[in-house]
């Protein structure tokens, strides 16, 4: 047990760092992005050279490298994430606003994905047929051959929410992972020596196979979750959905880098925080 | 059997969409970019086989560009994810000890971010009114830049069991450095390690790129692609009144589905 909080304490240790770094790596992006500190206000002919300056000042062109840096990261530490510059308002207000609907939107097709995957996954291996086996093969090979805007743009015009369109991108790589594994944990001869003693198939499945492979799939929470997120740009940008995936493709279309990378740090810590809590709870069970 | 006649027929389709796309010039003779302005809009008919878009630009002669464009360059896109993946990769298996956890810890970050925030937030970098073929080479070098962790992991396990093997005890014996062993020993037996991870990656950039094109952050008009092309779909009314304009989504996913045959056919040999 000791061992294990040690463990976890570490991880958070490296994702407090990664939270650093990544600030860093934002503030490193914005400061050196084409057109920093250019404001269309100065093209205005009736402003005199100090309106000029002093609008040039509001970006702190003039500050050194070190100091601009102090300053974003003083500023993230006081929950200050800076000011969207074609939305012209704080970002961490427009995150707090649009976080609710792409975490319900999230989590709800995160969860439709798994129960489908994991069901179909299960009713695989437990009836093995070829028909049902082909079957799900073409489903999930068409599904992933189809570009997550196109999905989008069919539940516009069916009117579906969204979520399930989230779903529907992650349900293929998740059936077709939990399918191999499960796959091979049934193929191995320990269930042959089962069956051969008369145990029964379902209690084969879900006493002696699933027991087996838990673990892996557990850690595939984490990048299940990075695979709905990134899928949430293109559906929501696409479904006019007022989300956090809508604000970053806005961001990205009019080159609003604080927002932007606001909203990409913010996942991204969410994400690694997911992943390293799979693998967490993944370590703990094992050990 | 099955897999090896979806395995021909996938290969026989393959060929002729990368024959189409390699010598469009061939099919067509209207440069992509050509307005018929007095045609806009118009149905298919023998002078425009697939009819025109809204601009009046032939559209059987933007599909065969546009598949040029896409197809050609996540190849290209998919060889440099591969090339990061064999050296990293390759090396961290090699040396092993911190270097191989350091590598595999960053790698395991990257995989772990959602690639398509990392992919606009590097596009929105750039201004967006770059030139179209600089749009082409910025949207292909970020999915190259961005796509290799996922090989770097499948490169590393094989590089880790060459450590050990014997012909790499010998060739360390006969006085190898250790780049040496990376591209004498290590690289050459990997090969079809990296053909497959290779493989693998051309259908995800192909749709990556189109997912991104769709949005407005990839491949700029007027050249175009399949991500492009799909633009028009949004137009649902001229999509139902125009199905053929579908034709550049169907080239998409058959092209992505014959990529799965093949390689699903080549994991569960027949």
């Amino acid at each position: 047990m000791f061992t294990w909080v040690v463990k976890l304490g570490r991880k958070f240790a490296v994702l407090g760092a990664l939270a650093l770094l990544g600030a860093l790596l934002c503030a490193t992006m914005i400061r050196f992005a084409p057109g920093y500190g250019v404001d269309e206000r100065e093209l205005d002919s009736r402003l005199s050279q100090e309106s000029r300056d002093a609008i040039r000042s509001e970006y702190g062109t003039a500050e050194t490298l070190p100091h601009y840096y102090r300053r974003y990261v003083s500023g993230l530490l006081r929950g200050d994430l800076g000011a969207s510059v074609f939305l012209q308002r704080p970002v961490v207000q427009l995150i707090r606003e649009r976080s609710p609907l792409t975490a319900r939107t999230v989590g709800f097709g995160l969860l439709a994905a798994w129960i489908g995957s994991s069901i179909l996954g299960l009713l695989a291996i437990r009836f093995p047929n070829a028909m049902l086996n082909y079957s799900a093969m073409a489903l999930t090979g068409f599904l992933i051959a189809l570009p997550a805007a196109v999905i989008a743009l069919l539940f516009v015009f069916w009117r579906a929410p969204v979520f399930l369109g989230i779903a529907l991108v992650t349900f293929p790589k998740l059936y077709r992972y939990q399918h191999n594994l499960l796959a091979q944990a049934h193929s191995q001869p320990f269930v042959f020596a089962a069956r051969t003693r008369g145990v029964s198939e379902n209690r084969i499945l879900f006493r002696h196979v699933i027991p087996l492979v838990w673990a892996p799939v557990l850690a595939l929470t984490g990048v299940s979750a990075s695979m709905a997120f990134g899928a949430a740009i293109p559906l929501e940008a696409l479904s006019d959905s007022p989300g956090m995936g809508q604000l970053a493709w806005q961001a990205a279309l009019n080159r609003d880098l604080p927002l932007l990378t606001s909203i990409t740090l913010c996942v991204t810590l969410l994400t690694v925080a997911v992943n390293f809590l799979a693998d967490a709870i993944g370590q703990r069970k094992s050990s | 059997m099955i897999q090896r006649v979806f395995r021909g027929v996938s290969w026989s389709i393959l060929a002729i969409v990368f024959a189409f796309a390699l010598f469009a010039e061939g099919f067509t003779h209207y440069p992509y970019a050509r307005q018929f302005r007095e045609l806009p809009n118009a149905a298919p008919s023998t002078v425009h086989l697939l009819g025109t878009d809204d601009l009046g630009r032939d559209l059987f002669t933007r599909v065969v560009y546009g598949t040029r464009v896409s197809l050609l360059l996540a190849p290209a896109a998919a060889l440099l994810a591969t090339a990061i993946a064999s050296i990293l990769g390759g090396l961290a298996g090699l040396r092993g000890g911190r270097l191989e956890s350091s590598i595999l810890a960053f790698t395991d970050l990257l995989m772990s971010l959602p690639l398509f925030f990392l992919l606009i937030a590097l596009r929105a970098f750039l201004p967006l009114d770059i030139s179209p073929l600089l749009s082409v080479v910025a949207t292909f070098v970020t999915l190259g830049l961005l796509g290799w962790p996922s090989s770097l992991r499948v490169v590393c396990a094989a590089s880790r069991n060459l450590r050990q093997s014997e012909h790499m005890l010998l060739a360390r014996a006969t006085g190898y450095s250790n780049a040496q062993l990376l591209f004498r020993q290590v690289i050459p037996n990997l090969r079809p390690i990296f053909l497959a991870q290779f493989w693998i990656s051309i259908p995800l950039f192909i749709l990556t790129e189109a997912t991104l094109s769709m949005l407005g952050l990839g491949v700029m008009e007027p050249l175009p692609s399949w991500g492009n092309l799909l633009r028009g779909c949004e137009d649902f009314g001229a999509m139902s009144a125009n199905p053929w304009r579908l034709i550049p989504l169907l080239l998409l996913v058959i092209t992505v589905i014959c990529f799965q045959l093949i390689l699903h056919s080549t994991e569960e040999p027949a």
